[in-house]
């Protein structure tokens, strides 16, 4: 059995995420494996929230080269948790 | 804004200024607004990351600074404004609180101007000369005049040359019968007791006459610049070509014609006298000022800050390199002419630095005791005066003394002008002979700075 911390990775921090934070949306890298309602008890038990929604996406690693050699970056499961209304994550500090 | 004053030393407060919390975090929120631009943070653009996200980044501390940095100075300003102390120097400044959300409290030492106790100033008693033109003035005056307008006149074969003549001569010396470098001249004017050539040339040219030819013996003197030469014996040939003797023209209507637009001798000395007189009192007028001046800045008590004797001192070395480099030396150059330091250089002037600093603030005390100001007019009047000196459009200069921020200097020198014409004219000239007597003891370092400047202003 995965733990909820294993699931969840690292909270993704940029201006577009920032900004979902205001609809009281939540975005996280989480294990490529995990499905929705894994993420779903992950984000609940770790945070103590509800989660409303969950909507998840594939982000392909992008091909970077070193010389000669094509190489890609790792491919990652991107999540956004929507909670219920009122439900706060307070951890979104730096990086 | 809470400001209070401490005094630490006689010139020098400590100014405790406590700037709101309101302020300090609108001057964060600039901070961050300023700071957040330049930062690059990854997953954002540039001057697109919220506070939050740059604080974390970057930490408090930079945002922090720069919100002191806006802060500060505007606090002090205003801090000065409210305690109504009058700094003159940059003051150290040193935080005491900087915490984020709390009132931001720092403290600022900083040298005041010193209090001034006014002695006497009014009715202050100085010697003043009154010029008085005798005809040996006018005369002496006059065999200038001769003297400047004389004729060149060239002299028959047989007469000698006497003194003040003018001998055109061919020369080259020779030293134990070879002649050297530099020792040739060819159709040379020399004035006979001139003192232009070596001690005992000249006088050994006296009598001689027209195309004769004449042996000079000399000795170069011990201390002659070119080393070689010096303390050895030489043998000038000398060929005298002409003999030139100054003729002056008798002094009369003639003469009055001449050197100038009078037709008679009698207007041209009236005209004399009137322009000797008016030059020697002026030039009492200053004296009579310098010594006015000088007596209420000896009678007033101040004590001098440093750093105000020290940035006068420094604005004397400034002006003294100037007029260097007018004549085409660095003060480097000179100190080392002199065989002297800048530090020696600076002690050398240091009581003429303390004195002007002492003279201004006196002046000031005196322009604030009798409600002297310098109004828009009298600014406008000495614009003008500038104006017309460099030659400019008013309107030009104006623009060019605002921008460098100078009108406020100008107000004040016209200021310290004002005070000091009030002063001479609430003195009490008394005849040079009498003061002389009674004046001393008071004026001491006084005079000798009268005299310099008289010295200055006469050439």
């Amino acid at each position: 059995m995965r733990r909820p911390h294993d699931i969840i990775i690292r909270p993704v921090i940029s201006e577009r995420s920032i900004g979902l934070m205001e609809d009281n949306k939540y975005t996280f890298i989480v294990d490529k494996k995990a499905n929705k309602s894994e993420i779903k008890k992950a984000v609940e038990e770790i945070f103590d929230v509800t989660v409303t929604k969950v909507n998840t996406m594939k982000v392909r690693g992008k091909k970077r080269r070193m010389g000669r050699y094509e190489g890609k970056t790792p491919e990652r499961k991107k999540a956004i948790v929507t909670l219920k209304p009122g439900d706060k994550i307070e951890v979104f500090e730096g990086l | 804004m809470k400001a209070t004053v401490e005094k630490i030393e006689k010139n020098r407060v400590a100014l405790q200024v406590e700037v709101d919390a309101d302020v300090m975090a609108s001057a964060m929120h600039k901070a961050y607004k300023k700071l957040v631009k330049q930062v690059n943070i990854p997953g954002f653009r540039k001057g697109k990351a919220p506070r939050k996200i740059l604080e974390n980044y970057i930490g408090t501390g930079p945002l922090l600074e720069e919100a002191i940095e806006n802060v500060v100075p505007n606090a002090y300003l205003e801090a000065i404004e409210e305690t109504k102390i009058e700094p003159v120097d940059q003051p150290s400044i040193e935080m005491v609180q900087v915490d984020e959300g709390k009132p931001l409290i720092f403290k600022a030492t900083v040298d005041v101007k010193p209090e001034v106790k006014l002695g006497e100033y009014k009715g202050v008693e100085a010697p003043k000369a009154e010029p008085e033109i005798t005809e040996e003035d006018v005369e002496e005056h006059l065999k200038m005049l001769q003297q400047r307008y004389a004729k060149l006149v060239v002299l028959d074969k047989a007469e000698p040359a006497q003194e003040e003549d003018t001998v055109i001569i061919d020369f080259e010396g020779f030293m134990d019968g070879e002649p050297f470098e530099g020792g040739k001249g060819e159709d040379f004017p020399l004035v006979l007791g001139s003192g232009t050539f070596i001690p005992g040339f000249e006088e050994q040219l006296i009598g001689v006459k027209t195309e004769e030819e004449r042996e000079v013996k000399v000795t170069f003197p011990e201390d002659y610049q070119v080393e070689h030469l010096a303390g050895k014996e030489a043998i000038f040939k000398v060929k005298v070509k002409e003999i030139k003797r100054k003729e002056l023209s008798p002094i009369d209507d003639e003469f009055a014609k001449d050197v100038s637009e009078f037709e008679t001798l009698k207007e041209l000395k009236e005209d004399i006298r009137n322009k000797l007189k008016t030059t020697a009192e002026e030039q009492s007028q200053n004296l009579f000022r310098q010594a006015v001046i000088n007596k209420v800045v000896d009678a007033a008590e101040v004590d001098v800050p440093e750093s105000m004797i020290s940035r006068r001192l420094e604005a004397l070395v400034d002006n003294f390199s100037q007029r260097l480099q007018q004549q085409g030396m660095t003060l480097e150059q000179y100190l080392e002419y002199t065989k002297s330091s800048l530090k020696d250089f600076k002690e050398q002037y240091r009581p003429e630095a303390e004195r002007s600093v002492k003279t201004d603030l006196v002046l000031e005390a005196v322009a604030k005791a009798e409600g002297i100001e310098a109004t828009e007019e009298d600014l406008d009047a000495e614009i003008e005066k500038l104006a017309k000196l460099y030659r400019q459009d008013v309107k030009t200069v104006k623009a060019t003394l605002a921008a460098q921020d100078s009108l406020d200097t100008l107000k004040y020198g016209i200021m310290l002008d004002k005070a000091s014409d009030f002063l001479v004219e609430n003195a009490v000239p008394v005849k040079a002979e009498e003061a002389e007597e009674a004046g001393d003891g008071t004026e001491g370092a006084g005079t000798e700075d009268t005299k310099k400047e008289t010295a200055e202003a006469t050439e």
